[in-house]
């Protein structure tokens, strides 16, 4: 029996002009978010190796390692634009030195404030907002609606049980609209590999996760729509109740958990963090200029070597003592801040898991490394380059030059040997190289908002199928 | 004609939770080539008869049997033996009319009939052959009514039960159905059907029986309504000029 059912349940999705027209917008939508994605990582690796390579022109053109700004860029990662997450909103560019706190500049919003406002069309949006209401669209009236058109009474007519006729329900509508949805996100992973986007093994398992995760979203509002197609007679009562949900799920929740969470545990404002190490800075740049003044007042000032090398050597151990003294402060209020606004987010994470929608957001920024970590993670291998750096440029200058080193040099009409050094080589500097994360780590990150989405889903659909042993039949 | 009772009711009563009673102990009975008729307007009753036959109520007292099986106890057993014909027949609007008789048929355990059986059966209902494999999309009411009858003859099951079939029928497409339920009465089959159409109840009945408040006020054979104005009965019934 439950084959029969099944079986028509199967067709009657699928032979529907409503599946149809919203299937097709579906994978529209769906492809055309692949494509955006790809045509973005492309523009994106253009303009990264555009900026290396003029950073790498400005670093040939000088002499003095001294006098080198060099700067790093984030590299674009190719599943970053199937989720777009908070890769955006963070900077693509560090001024990198040797010494001090590094800060990330030029991110995406700020080079285009109109994808601010608009944001991107990534697979993220599509599975939020579309295949939501795609379920939406044929779970309100999964079973109300079979008894306002009387078919209901008809099958029950015949030798039909309640359990196997709801299993069909939920079954036929998961596989009817679940399947179809996987071919044109397979044929997006087609489109992936055609268009020359590189992904490592670990990528493509992530991307799976990342389908399996949208899927577990879709079903979840389609057994939730078809448990209250359970449990409300009519059809148009069901279908608004499933929209308010879904307003709630998609809209309210996730917003209204951020506001929440701040309320409960509050959090420094970055400015306010920003202003106290300017405050910070400023103070110890007057104590360094005051330790410098001593340090002149206190002997004659020569032109020698001798003289030279010891103000070299005073400024070496100035600026380690002012830099150690920067990074515990620094490193303090970092840490005070981050612990604030871990704290914040577990709450508004944990609130914004009442949305299903938030849910699968959570777990698909974790699957594709573009969740609100991922500044953090960069930041920590910044860091580690910053070490590598400063090696480099002890090595070829003998001292972490930084912005309040004052340079002594001596100039004559007639050039020097050491005046006529030769441009710089900046294949010599260390390599940036992100370390990616391990795809254990990655997994353990999205396991429990994915082992959420598998709970949600067999809840609605234990839901609808006791709602339905209890649905008035007449 | 087999004189064995298909369909049964006996002293069948249905209080709901809120105290309001239905159904007031009706006993009456259906036998194979009988059409009996439950006249009545509307919350008299007749639709819960039917939801007790058909195992979408339980009774508070009495039994409702098809074919020597009590309803209540074995429902899926019972159902086996009974078609139906509810009043909104929209059936599946993105099925066409043979896959729609496909589907109920499989469900009815007539599971290895083939194309031609179906268009045998959509022409004894008297569907144009055009309509076969058309969507039920563009179907008249009437229309749906024939592919409704359709899948209550291809069970073949020995009892059936048609809820208001002909409301919202024009006259000729009326008349096309009682003809059909003519057939099929002369092939031994036991008809319920509820109306509040005198007049078709009068043509088609072998049995009328009138309802009103739950209660089942008087039975009339065809024999004896061929002398009684059945209209004025059926006003004189529930307005109380008569004693049940």
């Amino acid at each position: 029996m439950l084959k029969i059912l099944l079986e028509k349940e199967l067709r009657d999705i699928i032979y529907s002009t409503k599946f149809a027209i919203t299937f097709a917008a579906a994978a529209v939508l769906v492809l055309l978010s692949f494509y955006v994605g790809i045509r973005n990582y492309h523009e994106s690796v253009r303009e990264f190796e555009a900026a290396k390579a003029t950073n790498a022109a400005s670093i040939a053109a000088a002499t003095d390692w001294r006098q080198v700004q060099n700067r790093v860029f984030r590299k674009p990662q190719p599943l970053e634009v199937l989720v777009n997450g908070v890769t955006n909103d963070v900077g693509r560019t560090t001024d990198m030195r040797a010494s001090g706190e590094l800060t990330l500049i030029n991110s995406r919003f700020s080079a285009d404030p109109l994808f601010a406002v608009f944001r991107f069309l990534d697979l993220n949006f599509v599975v939020i907002i579309v295949f939501s209401l795609f379920a939406i669209l044929f779970g309100y009236d999964a079973i109300n609606g079979e008894k306002e058109s009387g078919t209901l009474k008809l099958v029950f007519s015949n030798k039909v049980s309640r359990a196997s006729f709801i299993m069909s329900k939920l079954l036929g509508s998961v596989i009817a609209l679940g399947v179809p949805l996987l071919v044109p996100l397979l044929i997006g992973c087609l489109m992936l590999l055609g268009l020359g986007v590189p992904m490592s093994g670990d990528e493509w398992i992530q991307l799976g996760l990342l389908i399996f995760a949208g899927l577990l979203s879709f079903g979840v509002f389609l057994t939730l729509s078809i448990m209250i197609s359970a449990m409300v007679t009519r059809s148009s009562v069901s279908f608004l109740l499933s929209l308010v949900v879904w307003i709630f799920s998609v809209l309210i929740v996730p917003k209204g958990s951020v506001l929440l969470a701040s309320q409960i545990a509050s959090a420094p404002s970055m400015d306010a963090i920003e202003s106290q190490k300017r405050k910070f800075t400023a103070d110890q740049m007057t104590r360094r200029m005051a330790a410098m003044q001593q340090w002149f007042s206190s002997r004659s000032v020569g032109m020698d070597t001798s003289f030279t090398s010891k103000f070299a050597a005073f400024q070496d151990s100035s600026t380690k003592s002012f830099e150690k003294e920067r990074q515990e402060f620094y490193g303090r209020l970092n840490e005070d801040w981050r612990n604030k606004k871990d704290w914040q987010e577990q709450w508004a994470f944990g609130i914004s898991r009442v949305s299903p929608t938030a849910v699968f957001q959570i777990a698909a920024m974790n699957l594709s490394g573009t969740d609100v970590g991922m500044k953090f993670r960069y930041l920590k291998e910044l860091d580690r380059y910053q070490d590598s750096y400063a090696k480099f440029i002890q090595a070829k200058t003998g001292s972490t030059a930084d912005y309040m080193r004052v340079i002594i040099r001596r100039f004559s009409t007639a050039q020097s040997d050491e005046d006529k050094q030769k441009t710089l080589n900046p294949s010599e500097l260390p390599e940036f190289v992100v370390q990616p994360r391990p795809l254990g780590s990655t997994i353990a990150a999205s396991l429990f908002d994915l082992g959420l989405l598998v709970v949600l889903n067999a809840l609605f659909f234990g839901g609808a199928f006791f709602a339905f042993l209890r649905f008035d039949l007449r | 004609m087999d004189q064995t009772n298909i369909l049964e009711a006996q002293m069948l009563t249905k209080v709901y939770e809120d105290g309001l009673c239905a159904l007031d102990h009706v006993s009456f009975s259906v036998k194979a080539g009988e059409i009996f008729c439950l006249l009545g307007d509307n919350g008299a009753g007749k639709t819960t008869t039917i939801n007790l036959f058909l195992g979408f109520l339980n009774p508070t007292e009495g039994v409702a049997i098809i074919n020597g099986i009590d309803v209540a106890k074995d429902p899926l057993a019972a159902k086996q033996h009974v078609a139906y014909l509810s009043d909104v027949v929209m059936l599946y609007p993105n099925f066409t009319a043979r896959q729609n008789l496909d589907f109920f048929a499989r469900l009815g355990g007539r599971q290895n009939l083939k194309r031609d059986d179906y268009y045998n059966v959509l022409r004894q209902v008297g569907l144009q052959e055009k309509a076969f494999e058309q969507r039920l999309k563009g179907f008249s009411k009437g229309m749906r009514q024939k592919v409704g009858l359709a899948i209550a003859i291809v069970k073949e099951a020995p009892a059936i039960i048609l809820d208001e079939p002909t409301s919202g029928l024009d006259p000729k497409a009326a008349n096309e159905f009682l003809a059909i339920l003519h057939q099929l009465r002369a092939q031994g089959r036991a008809i319920l059907i509820s109306t509040h159409d005198i007049f078709r109840a009068k043509e088609i009945s072998d049995t009328v029986g009138i309802m009103s408040e739950g209660k089942l006020l008087a039975m009339k054979t065809r024999a004896e309504l061929e002398h009684e104005n059945l209209e004025k009965l059926y006003l004189d019934y529930i307005q109380g000029k008569v004693a049940a």
